[in-house]
């Protein structure tokens, strides 16, 4: 795992050392920077802001802070000393990230941050968010006609220092919590991890057998936690994700898990990208520096137009 | 405009902190919880004369639709966050209620507008309140002067409860032709409209 990371940055500053003699083209560089491309979602955030920077004619140079803010640090670091034009970050945290974008802006480099937000404005150019409480609304509202507005239940919560664990949960909260019917029962992070999830959905079963549902916080985890039901042969408990990731497409066609809520990462990654492009240009993106980017519910009706994190039309 | 508000809020907090005894529950409460302050100064003030101002007749609205969602949106619309969201449409009309469902807590009344039996558009009654149109359909309410999505959430959260308060949601309305102001969001052209509303009055 390190290795290959470490292998993903070296390959990056060999193609950028590659371009060092001409120096004007080495400076045509975008940085994307995003957690771990272990989880599909980022690997397709990843993939989708190069894509477009290649479409509009960037070098890239793709590196992971997986989660941690003093790896993202250097990594911004390692984009300035090659005085990238632009940084398109998936940030390692709300408060802790706004050192570091502003640390590239006092080097008048910009960024463009996609999916998660940070907690000051006027730092990065561009915010473009995932509505996550409206996307977390969008699951509950399902999970809770699927459990029929009655029953215990369990929710799964994301990692601590990923400020769109807490924003899934509040969401997931606002509306379940409007119906005195639905019990929650047990409450446990597994981290985004689906080997965390699957021990921890095997204790909470052993603790609550009486459970009809579980409400995850990612896909990941409701992947681990139906693995775990199953095993159980629990196939009767009411699964719900979010992410909207190929595995749980998958699932939902075969009547595995119920549902789950997609977070366009694909296309926001590539308009990060395009406003980055228009601010290098003219110095404005021409819009509006926080902008919410709305989930949309998957379940069985269209699922199998979901693809990598887009809905075919 | 908002800065003012929070300012004002401020300047109560600090005026209160001065004068320890005649601190008052409301008024902590309110200092405490900007959202709850916003709501209480442009609910009537300002929302309901913007929706008032700018709805358009659902009848009208289903006939522009038919040349495009963002064609009808661009006329009658407003969209926010720049990227991926919906519509959102200040609307009024008036219809007959056809279906009222109190079994859920998201309870509903399906409107036929145009008198052939089929619904044509759901009202929201609560108390269970889907979506933040309200939040969203004008520009009094702008996402960065927030300090992320949970306080603004909270805003839309906010508007809808004040909103399913004021209506006389607990008034069978079924079979009844009612008239309504209020604010639904758009994804398709093809979607029956679920409009939150902040007014409905039975018609004699």
């Amino acid at each position: 795992m390190k290795v290959s990371r470490r292998l993903l940055v070296s390959v990056c500053v060999l193609t950028l050392s590659g371009f060092a003699p001409s120096f004007a083209s080495a400076a045509d560089t975008i940085a994307i920077i995003t957690p771990s491309h272990d989880n599909p979602f980022f690997k397709a955030e990843a993939d989708g802001a190069a894509a477009k920077a290649k479409e509009l004619g960037y070098k890239t140079m793709v590196m992971v802070h997986n989660d941690d803010a003093n790896k993202q640090n250097e990594l911004f670091d390692t984009a300035i000393a090659a005085g990238v034009k632009a940084i398109i970050l998936d940030n390692a945290g709300a408060d802790a990230s706004v050192a570091a974008v502003q640390k590239a802006k006092d080097k008048g480099i910009p960024s463009f941050l996609i999916d998660r937000e940070i907690t000051a404005t006027g730092v990065a150019v561009s915010q473009i968010v995932s509505n996550n409480y409206q996307g977390a609304q969008l699951g509950a509202e399902e999970f809770v006609k699927l459990m029929k507005e009655t029953g215990n239940y369990a929710e799964l919560v994301g990692k601590e220092s990923d400020t769109n664990a807490g924003i899934r949960s509040k969401g997931y909260h606002d509306v379940i919590d409007q119906y005195s019917t639905m019990k929650m029962v047990a409450r446990q992070t597994a981290n985004w991890s689906q080997t965390e999830a699957y021990t921890v959905m095997e204790s909470i079963l052993q603790a609550h057998p009486d459970i009809k549902g579980v409400i995850s916080g990612n896909d990941t985890m409701a992947m681990g936690a139906y693995a775990a039901l199953q095993a159980a042969g629990r196939k009767d408990v009411i699964v719900v994700g979010f992410d909207g990731s190929n595995d749980v497409r998958d699932s939902i066609l075969k009547d595995g898990i119920k549902a789950t809520v997609l977070q366009p990462a694909y296309q926001q990654a590539q308009l990060a990208v395009e406003q980055a492009h228009k601010f290098i240009k003219t110095g404005s993106t021409g819009v509006e520096e926080k902008q919410l980017m709305d989930c949309i519910l998957i379940n069985k009706s269209n699922a199998a137009k979901l693809e990598t994190f887009a809905l075919k039309p | 405009m908002k800065p003012m508000l929070f300012a004002t809020g401020l300047a109560v907090a600090l005026s209160l902190s001065g004068c320890k005894l005649v601190k008052t529950q409301s008024a902590d409460a309110a200092a405490a919880d900007p959202i709850a302050t916003l709501v209480s100064e442009t609910f009537e003030a300002k929302l309901i004369p913007a929706l008032s101002g700018k709805a358009v007749d659902l009848t009208t609205l289903r006939d522009a639709l038919k040349s495009g969602l963002d064609s009808a949106g661009s006329q009658f619309g407003l969209r926010v966050g720049g990227a991926g969201g919906g519509w959102n449409f200040a609307v009024k009309g008036r219809g007959k209620v056809i279906v009222e469902n109190r079994a859920s807590k998201a309870a509903v009344a399906e409107i036929d507008l145009d008198g052939d039996g089929t619904a044509d558009a759901i009202l929201q009654l609560g108390p269970v309140v889907k979506g933040t149109a309200l939040r969203d359909v004008t520009p009094l309410y702008d996402f960065s002067a927030f300090r992320d999505q949970i306080e603004y959430a909270r805003l839309g959260r906010a508007l809808n409860d004040r909103a399913v308060s004021t209506i006389a949601a607990d008034k069978p309305l079924n079979g009844k032709t009612v008239e309504f102001l209020g604010a639904t969001v758009l994804r398709s052209a093809g979607e029956k409209p679920l409009v939150t509303p902040v007014r409905i009055e039975v018609v004699p």
